[in-house]
């Protein structure tokens, strides 16, 4: 079994009347790690966690997932498809896309249901993660009586009931209030020490400094500016301004003019 | 603003002075009306009552069965009876009978009487003059006529607001699916009542934005240019919201058949009221039968 | 044009709720045959954007606002039988969640503003815009379709009140259900939305269509309409086949009597009847051929030579405005962008 859960080749990737959306990437993510895809908006970061999902594929290019190609075709075949949609969860930017059920226990049930999983396993994983969450008491309501941190812990669960292994996130601290913020990075951590593979876009450079321990960086032009430890990417100050991650900010103080650079939290 | 619950009411945008509120701001108020109902009906929903406590697919079944019933009567007096019976099973199941009978003389009572009056005319219903008003004199067939009517009616919306008020989405749902209802279907119905919930905020969010934003009223050709602007770009957010969704299922591994878990069962509760209201109903037709003869 | 329960007796909508079931599954089956796993979410939001349609307050004169149903735009995007479910949907949900409409009365619902909405606007539309139609002509072939549909709703609606006189009555003649006849019904409901929301939702449907036509014209790309007017022209067929049971039919119309007819009704013949009654000699009188030894024969063949005439008529008036229209310079459809 490789140690490779992902390998983009060469990807590009253009919306039909030709918009680019991703411009020649080479990426590899290898089993367990946390990386963090950071960019400006419309650097293409939505588009390259949707092909890691197999929800959009490349213009041209290749890739692969556990070792084996992700293609269209590929995942036509229901064994394949049981097998990928199990090993990689989604977190959609917004809940409300993802909660379509009539109330959260649905939801949870959804993922194992589609898997082909029992009425008594479905029930026993529901009820696990409701625990793990601490969402037992919103299990019976219905999702627009949930609040914005609420529906979030419910979408994120609805996708830890088909336990993958790999978790893509899609701007997940958007629309968080603080205290969610900080529970989610402690959900993140626990995924880290249980192994599990994590990939998150965001535009906020302090998210993925605090989550993640690999900083992919990708430019309005929509290739692969910077690729390393989030030491190292912080580091190189002009290139986060180049890509539009940073911008400076001038003030006076008296006859001194004080320049830093800062980032606006998400 | 809509509530996500019942408990966080955040402040109102504070009302125009001079008379009147705007169109903006009518709409925005009727929208949000219209979602604190349904936040309202999950509370009623959910109190203990007599017909809360029923498994959902026997009381569905019931309240439809009392609403064919209504439209089989053909007597005002027996008629009147089921108006009686849809207060008392209001009363049983912990709603105010105040607050039922505005809601249905809001929603139905009020435009049956408007419409059945003048069927009470000679125009209308020939018959022999009570109420002498030239050629709008009212006739006792047309009295009769137009109170079956109103009686009919307000028994009939009595029995489906019991419905929906003593229903909780969810159960409804599983009481289709539990009767066979293709999963489809079920899953169809479900989805789309919570994207109308998220629209009806969107479109009322819509309206506060514009009411904040501008000075004077606008014409009504402004307004109505502005209205179909708003509803293209709803389209448009629908269509887009539609892929969303669809990608989101995907993603949970949809390859397009549902499935779901059965939780309904029913209980010797539940059979004890399926015979009440049955024998309940051939009673009350016979009855009709006889009076009318 | 929502019927609550109670106004429609039991032998009306029981047979529109089993009328109803054979077209939903029909529906379902071609909805799942174009749209496949995409179907839910699809007709989902198709249903919440009708339903969300319906609640638009539309300014109408003064303060007064109209709404509009909006079905002929959902069957232009969606396709007929989809905005049929779409609608039925919202219709459904309308009635258990927002206890608005009746619940006996879904199926005359949604056959009035499922069924008879977008079919009949979605492919007069076809008809009236053709293949390759300019933004004015798309416009205004929306709002004339969704006029004539919203109408039609109408006076099917006002059909289903102005039955129920006829159909159930106490021994003494009194209606039981709705109680106005076909005479009040239909004029009142066919007049109401002439007037009034039927120009709504003309407004409605020509503004979004204008909009998108800006913004989005991809979303009102023609589909393949070869097979859908073929069948058209067969309906056409079987109704002029039907046409003879009008010989069964025995004494006169309201309103369409002749001379003697009045004479016999009222004791004498008005002035004017006597003067202008035989001005003009039909060639086809009352529906018959004439020298065509049998009636029913007769009939059809009027019928036929009827339908060819209008139908000559409606498509040269048709042709004669769109090349008039297409004079006018406005410059062909640029390739959709975003």
């Amino acid at each position: 079994m490789s140690s490779e859960d992902f390998r983009l080749q060469h990807v590009r990737h253009e919306y039909p009347p030709g918009i680019a959306a991703l411009c020649d990437i080479d990426l590899v993510v290898g089993c367990g790690e946390h990386v963090a895809i950071v960019g400006a908006n419309g650097s293409g970061k939505s588009t390259l966690l949707k092909m890691l999902d197999g929800l959009l594929f490349p213009s041209s290019g290749s890739i692969t997932a556990f070792g084996a190609p992700l293609t269209e075709e590929a995942l036509e075949d229901p064994a394949f498809r049981r097998a990928f949609r199990s090993r990689v969860g989604f977190v959609f930017q917004e809940a409300d896309v993802q909660l379509f059920c009539s109330d959260a226990f649905d939801e949870l049930a959804f993922g194992p249901l589609q898997l082909g999983l029992g009425q008594e396993e479905v029930k026993c994983r529901v009820n696990e993660v409701a625990r793990q969450l601490r969402i037992e008491q919103l299990l019976d309501r219905p999702p627009y009586t949930l609040s914005g941190g609420e529906k979030k812990r419910v979408a994120i669960a609805s996708v830890l009931t088909m336990q993958p292994q790999v978790l893509l996130l899609d701007e997940p601290s958007n629309a968080l209030d603080p205290r969610s913020q900080v529970w989610l990075l402690d959900v993140l951590q626990a995924w880290k020490s249980e192994g599990r593979t994590v990939v998150i876009a965001t535009h906020d450079l302090s998210v993925a400094v605090e989550a993640a321990d690999r900083i992919v960086v990708l430019s309005e032009e929509h290739t692969i500016a910077a690729d390393a430890s989030p030491d190292a990417v912080l580091a190189q100050r002009e290139l986060l301004l180049s890509v539009n991650l940073i911008h400076e900010h001038a003030h006076r103080h008296a006859a001194f003019v004080h320049r830093h650079a800062h980032v606006h939290g998400g | 603003m809509i509530p996500a619950a019942k408990h966080d009411i955040a402040p109102a945008i504070p009302g125009r002075r001079g008379g009147g509120r705007s169109f903006a701001r009518k709409a925005a108020d009727s929208l949000t009306h219209a979602v604190m109902e349904v936040l309202e009906n999950e509370e009623i929903a959910a109190r203990p009552g007599l017909l809360q406590g029923l498994d959902p697919r026997v009381k569905l079944l019931s309240l439809l069965l009392f609403a064919v019933t209504a439209s089989l009567v053909h007597t005002v007096a027996v008629l009147v009876g089921l108006v009686t019976l849809t207060l008392l099973l209001a009363a049983a199941s912990r709603v105010s009978a105040w607050a039922f009978a505005r809601k249905v003389w809001s929603s139905a009572g009020l435009l049956v009487l408007l419409l059945a009056l003048p069927s009470a005319t000679e125009l209308i219903t020939p018959g022999s003059v009570v109420v002498p008003l030239g050629p709008l004199s009212l006739t006792s067939a047309g009295l009769w006529g137009a109170a079956t009517l109103v009686a009919r009616v307000v028994a009939a919306a009595g029995f489906a607001l019991l419905v929906v008020w003593t229903m909780r989405w969810t159960d409804l749902l599983r009481a289709l699916s539990a009767m066979r209802l293709p999963g489809v279907v079920v899953a169809t119905l479900a989805m789309a009542q919570k994207q109308i919930i998220t629209l009806l905020r969107t479109v009322e969010q819509i309206h506060l934005a514009r009411e904040s934003r501008t000075l004077h009223r606008g014409t009504a050709a402004e307004n109505r240019f502005w209205v179909t602007g708003r509803i293209a770009f709803v389209l448009r957010k629908s269509l887009k919201t539609a892929d969303d969704v669809y990608d989101a299922m995907l993603s949970r591994g949809f390859d397009g058949s549902v499935r779901s878990i059965t939780r309904l069962r029913m209980g010797a509760k539940d059979y004890a009221w399926s015979c009440a209201a049955a024998a309940l109903c051939a009673a009350v037709i016979l009855i009709d039968r006889l009076v009318a003869m | 044009m929502h019927i609550p329960d109670g106004y429609l007796g039991p032998q009306t909508y029981a047979v529109l709720d089993a009328a109803i079931i054979p077209i939903w599954v029909i529906a379902a089956k071609k909805v799942k045959k174009t749209l496949k796993t995409k179907q839910i979410p699809l007709l989902a939001l198709g249903a919440a954007f009708s339903f969300v349609i319906m609640m638009f307050n539309v300014p109408v004169v003064g303060g007064s606002t109209g709404h509009a149903v909006g079905a002929t735009l959902i069957a232009i995007i969606l396709g007929p039988w989809a905005a049929c479910i779409s609608v039925s949907v919202a219709l459904v949900i309308q009635a258990l969640v927002f206890g608005d409409g009746g619940i006996t009365a879904i199926g005359a619902n949604c056959i009035n503003m499922a069924v008879v909405i977008p079919f009949v606007g979605y492919y007069l539309y076809r008809l009236l815009a053709g293949d390759v139609p300019s933004a004015t002509r798309r416009m205004i072939s929306a709002g004339v379709a969704s006029y004539v549909a919203i109408v039609s709703a109408a006076i099917c609606a006002g059909f289903e009140f102005g039955i129920q006189p006829a159909i159930a009555h106490t021994a003494s003649g009194q209606a039981l259900y709705a109680p106005y006849p076909l005479g009040v019904a239909v004029p009142s409901m066919a007049l109401e939305h002439m007037l009034f929301f039927g120009w709504v939702e003309a407004f409605v449907t020509m503004g979004v269509v204008a909009a998108l036509t800006k913004s989005e014209p991809a979303l009102l790309q023609m589909r393949p309409a070869a097979k859908p007017l073929r069948w058209l022209w067969g309906a056409l067929g079987a109704l002029i086949m039907l046409t003879p049971i009008g010989v069964l039919a025995s004494g006169t119309a309201w309103g369409e009597w002749d001379s003697a007819q009045m004479k016999a009704r009222i004791g004498y013949t008005p002035h004017g009847f006597d003067r202008l009654g035989g001005l003009w000699k039909a060639i086809m009188p009352d529906y018959s051929t004439p020298g065509m030894g049998n009636a029913a024969v007769g009939y059809l063949i009027a019928a036929v030579v009827g339908v060819i005439i209008v139908v000559a008529l409606a498509w040269g008036v048709g042709a004669v405005l769109a090349k008039r229209r297409e004079a006018k310079a406005v410059p062909p459809e640029s390739v959709p962008s975003g």
